[in-house]
């Protein structure tokens, strides 16, 4: 049990730096002062305009979807056991967005604002179909995942088909699978506010039930909890974590997946402290390759889910190291 | 044991015969459909290499090394993942799985991106870079996979595909001018196979298919297990390099040209394994044909999806292999 | 310790949040006084739109809407030129003053956009309708088509522009002249012309065909050029045995200079030789530039010259 007494100050102090470079930078610079002055409610209007109506959306969604998509990472790895599995592995995210390349691509007059709704769909209906398998054919948790992968893969096959048949449009289509926080707003804000809010308290409710999976069926048996009741709680709360980050923010990778290890390098295992953690790190890595997106190729944008990739590329290749 | 083995000796006979059958019929399925009109005449013409009529150029210049390509690229997948399953020891062991087409598609778009002007022969050697670090990653795995089961290593394979992929789609989104028509070779695609490839592809998979029938016994004791081989007196680590050197050599020429084409490396070496058992000397040839056999009818299916316009042949490998794939774990749901 | 941090990030969000609110709803847009001139109410494809007075300071989403604006002469304040200046063609170049680009055509940015203050933004109603919203939010906003829209499309959309730049009287002369350029220009190809055309996108992977149905596929019917494909798709990839079957007249090969392609590898195959472009030697390769991304009067003549200049030497 490592817990560095410090931890959490650090993170908070992260955060708040992140958050700061998230308001401040971008193709229009805002010092600090100037956010200061703005706070005080007198501030250049064009600012305060470029602040409120994109910067202060974008960070808030950054902080949600990173946090989101952390736990649901680290509710999967707990569920199946093993430190890879993600939503990405699993195949959640690509039946968002399959949903929402459909949409995209083949339905380019549905109404405006579907996209997120739709991927939610595509999400569920993935993890519904997870779920029937689980509980039908009673799999083992890393099974689990490997059909997750397989179901995965055929959503997959489906967003190729529709990306190569309109290859003039495919950009926009992939835009979106990449992961990006461009053109998101305060709608998007409320939209994923209230599963945020309603997340922190199921996050402690499931941290106990996490624990008790990792001592074994026989232990959870014990305790007189019922551990296939445990297992689809704890995936049903994954789908839906994915199924809302994925719909506002689209296939961001690889936060679920390295935000749960760093957690668990930082606490331990024990899951009432590393949720909190992960989550936090989680949105410190999101709010931080935004940033780092929005500024590299100025005025053009990196899409979140790319930088993202850049970032968990050589944390995994050192993870994969390790494991020797 | 001889009694056993004639036994799979005629098995491993007749479904060789069936195989090549099939093989047989399907080049000539392949050959004879698709948007031009043919007459039986002008395709028996054709394959005899006839270049008189357009009707036989079409089918000597086009509809055959495109059935060549399907079939090389699909033996030499399907051999690719039998290897990586003897040597790993892993039922879900495949290029796909383990990185390696993933590693050859970011390569070969990476130097699209930096190299616009990039010419498709140089390409492959881009392709076999990126296969080989897929390889190196697949080889870190194997030798570290002593407390892993089957699926956490899968597990671990698929999510280096991903990270792969992920940058790969970022370079095609950033550079979308250059990449955007990558798109469909990166769905799999044997639609625009030349003579060219089928001579660029030719010597990689006819060397790497010989080497791996020369290691076919060593094969089937490694898969064994390593305590038992090293009993049996077999060098370990040459026969993993070799492997490993093979396998680099199947799956990134064969994905350079038709793209990161998926579950054929997996789905064929298992079917062949349910027929015939262990032994690798039995079970390589018949992935081989298995896989030609499967690419071939693929890539006729995928003529017709959406007529008279192509679609990626790596959509229907991935309906039949997906499906194929939660088949296999259902049903071994006990075991694993 | 760990409550402390809790309590305060959760101070932090009520902070923001409280900030956020109160904020948005002074955020209403203020800049809209501008000169007292009559209000214009401009339909486009996503709605209508009220203009206060002349813009002056107007925003292009796409090369199109750059392409009306240098014919109606005006040069838009900012630009989504993908950070790319030379993605616009040389003839619309000439007649743009300074402007600033304002990012990628998918991902325009917006705090750029913002702070350019501008008084009209005219964005591609299939990429931007998303962000309708928000665009509208900086300065009154038409959506019209450009991305995969035909040649008459595009043309519908310039009275619009025209109209909302103050133009309106400008329109109709210009649009006649256009035609009247065009006729010129067709006024070389033959009554009997009975050759079929294709233009076509190639590059390294691939040919991809521009049927009737993309801006240059429906430029060239329109001159009375037949298209060789007919077919719903617009950009369908063709491999080289449909080509051959669909056995085109004249091929345009639209490529970005230098670049290796599929032909390379095409033309070495016998079958090449027996498309009757090959055959005639009506093989053009031209600037995918000025072909396919540009769409718009100016281009839509350059397209033509070029053409007619190659057909009828």
């Amino acid at each position: 049990m490592r817990r560095p007494k410090y931890l959490y100050g650090v993170l908070a102090a992260a955060l708040l730096t992140a958050v700061m470079l998230n308001l401040m930078l971008g193709t229009v610079s805002v010092s600090f002062r100037q956010i200061g002055s703005i706070f005080m409610g007198h501030g250049d209007s064009q600012l305060l305009n470029i602040l409120v109506n994109y910067r202060l959306p974008r960070m808030l969604l950054c902080l949600m979807v990173g946090g989101c998509l952390a736990l649901a990472g680290a509710i999967l790895q707990g569920l199946i056991q093993n430190p890879l599995a993600s939503p990405d592995v699993i195949g959640l995210s690509k039946g968002a967005g399959l949903a929402a390349v459909m949409i995209i691509l083949l339905f380019p007059g549905a109404p405006v604002g579907i996209i997120p709704w739709a991927a939610f769909i595509g999400a569920s209906i993935m993890g519904a179909a997870l779920m029937f398998i689980a509980t039908r054919f009673e799999l083992k948790p890393t099974s689990l995942a490997l059909s997750g992968m397989a179901l995965g893969a055929m959503a997959g096959a489906g967003i190729q088909y529709v990306t190569v048949k309109h290859m003039n449009d495919a950009n926009t289509a992939l835009l979106w699978l990449a992961g990006s926080l461009w053109g998101r707003s305060w709608e998007h804000v409320w939209l994923l506010l209230p599963w945020a809010i309603i997340a922190v308290p199921l996050l402690f409710y499931l941290s106990f039930r996490l624990d008790v999976l990792q001592l074994g069926d026989n232990a959870a048996s014990g305790l007189g909890l019922s551990v296939r009741h445990i297992r689809i709680v704890l995936l049903t709360a994954a789908v839906c974590l994915t199924g809302i980050s994925v719909a506002v923010a689209g296939t961001i990778g690889f936060i679920g997946l390295i935000a749960p290890h760093m957690a668990r390098k930082l606490t331990g295992p024990i899951h009432k402290h590393m949720l909190p953690v992960t989550a936090l790190l989680g949105a410190i890595l999101v709010t931080f390759s935004d940033v780092i997106g929005r500024i590299v190729i100025s005025p053009r944008e990196v899409p979140v889910g790319i930088v993202t990739a850049i970032i968990g590329a050589p944390y995994f290749l050192y993870l994969l190291g390790k494991k020797k | 044991m001889t009694a056993t083995d004639a036994v799979t000796r005629r098995v491993f006979a007749s479904y060789l015969f069936i195989g090549l059958l099939l093989a047989a019929t399907g080049f000539i399925w392949s050959v004879s459909l698709g948007v031009t009109d043919l007459r039986w005449n002008d395709v028996l013409q054709g394959l005899l290499g006839g270049k008189e009529t357009k009707e036989q150029l079409v089918i000597s210049t086009i509809r055959v090394p495109r059935a060549l390509v399907a079939a090389l690229a699909g033996a030499a997948l399907a051999v690719a993942g039998a290897l990586m399953q003897a040597m790993t020891r892993n039922a879900f062991a495949s290029p796909q799985i383990f990185g390696i087409n993933a590693g050859a598609s970011f390569f070969v778009v990476l130097f699209i991106v930096f190299f616009p002007g990039i010419s498709s022969s140089a390409l492959v050697f881009a392709a076999f870079a990126g296969a080989f670090m897929g390889g190196l990653l697949v080889f870190i795995l194997g030798y570290s996979n002593d407390h892993r089961t089957p699926v956490q290593l899968a597990l671990a394979g698929i999510a280096v595909s991903m990270l792969l992929s992920a940058m790969t789609e970022g370079f095609i989104v950033l550079y979308d001018n250059q990449t955007k028509n990558v798109l469909f070779w990166l769905a799999g695609a044997v639609h625009n196979g030349t003579w060219k490839d089928v001579h660029t592809v030719i010597p990689w998979s006819l060397t790497g298919m010989m080497i791996a029938l020369l290691l076919s016994r060593s094969l089937t004791i490694l898969s064994l297990g390593d305590d038992i081989a090293r009993g049996l007196g077999q060098n370990i680590l040459f026969i993993r390099l070799a492997v490993s050197c093979t396998v680099i050599m199947l799956a990134g020429s064969a994905v350079s040209i038709v793209g990161p084409i998926g579950f054929v490396g997996l789905i064929v070496p298992h079917i062949v394994r349910h027929w015939v058992g262990v032994d690798y000397r039995f079970i390589l040839p018949l992935t081989a044909v298995f896989g030609s056999v499967l690419l071939l009818y693929a890539d006729i299916v995928s003529r017709f999806i959406s007529y008279p316009f192509e679609s990626p042949v790596g959509i229907v490998t991935t309906g039949i292999g997906a499906p194929y794939l939660l088949y296999l774990l259902l049903r071994r749901r006990g075991r694993l | 310790m760990k409550k402390l941090v809790l309590h305060s990030t959760l101070v932090l969000w009520v902070c923001i949040l409280a900030l956020a609110g109160c904020s948005t709803a002074e955020s209403t847009r203020e800049a809209t006084a501008s000169d007292q001139a009559e209000a214009r109410i401009i339909k486009h494809e996503f709605g209508e739109s009220t203009i206060q007075g002349i813009p002056k300071r107007i925003v292009a989403l796409e090369y199109s809407f750059v392409d009306s604006l240098a014919t109606l002469g005006v040069t838009p304040v900012g630009i989504a030129d993908d950070n790319k200046p030379d993605s616009i063609i040389a003839p619309i170049k000439e007649k743009l003053g300074e402007y600033t680009s304002v990012g990628s055509r998918y991902e325009v940015n917006f705090e750029l956009i913002s702070s350019l203050q501008p008084d009209l933004i005219i964005g591609d109603v299939s990429r931007h309708k998303e962000v309708y919203a928000q665009l509208n939010g900086i300065a009154p906003t038409l959506l019209l088509k450009s991305h995969g829209a035909t040649y008459q499309e595009n043309l519908s959309s310039f009275p619009v522009i025209a109209e909302a730049v103050g133009k309106k009287d400008e329109a109709e002369p210009l649009l006649q002249a256009h035609q009247a350029n065009l006729d010129k220009l067709k006024a070389s190809i033959p009554q009997d012309e009975q050759r079929t055309v294709l233009p076509a996108v190639v590059n390294a992977k691939g040919f991809f065909a521009h049927t009737s149905k993309s801006y240059a596929g429906s430029l060239l019917e329109s001159l009375g050029l037949k298209d060789a494909i007919h077919s719903d798709e617009a950009y369908p990839q063709l491999t080289l045995e449909q080509l051959v079957e669909y056995n085109p007249d004249v091929l345009f090969l639209m490529k970005t200079p230098g670049e290796q392609t599929i032909i390379d590898e095409w033309s070495k195959n016998p079958l090449w030789g027996t498309i009757s472009a090959v055959k005639n030697n009506n093989v053009y390769e031209v600037d995918r530039g000025v072909w396919s991304l540009s769409r718009g009067i100016i281009s839509a003549e350059t397209i033509v010259k070029e053409a007619i200049g190659q057909l009828y030497p």
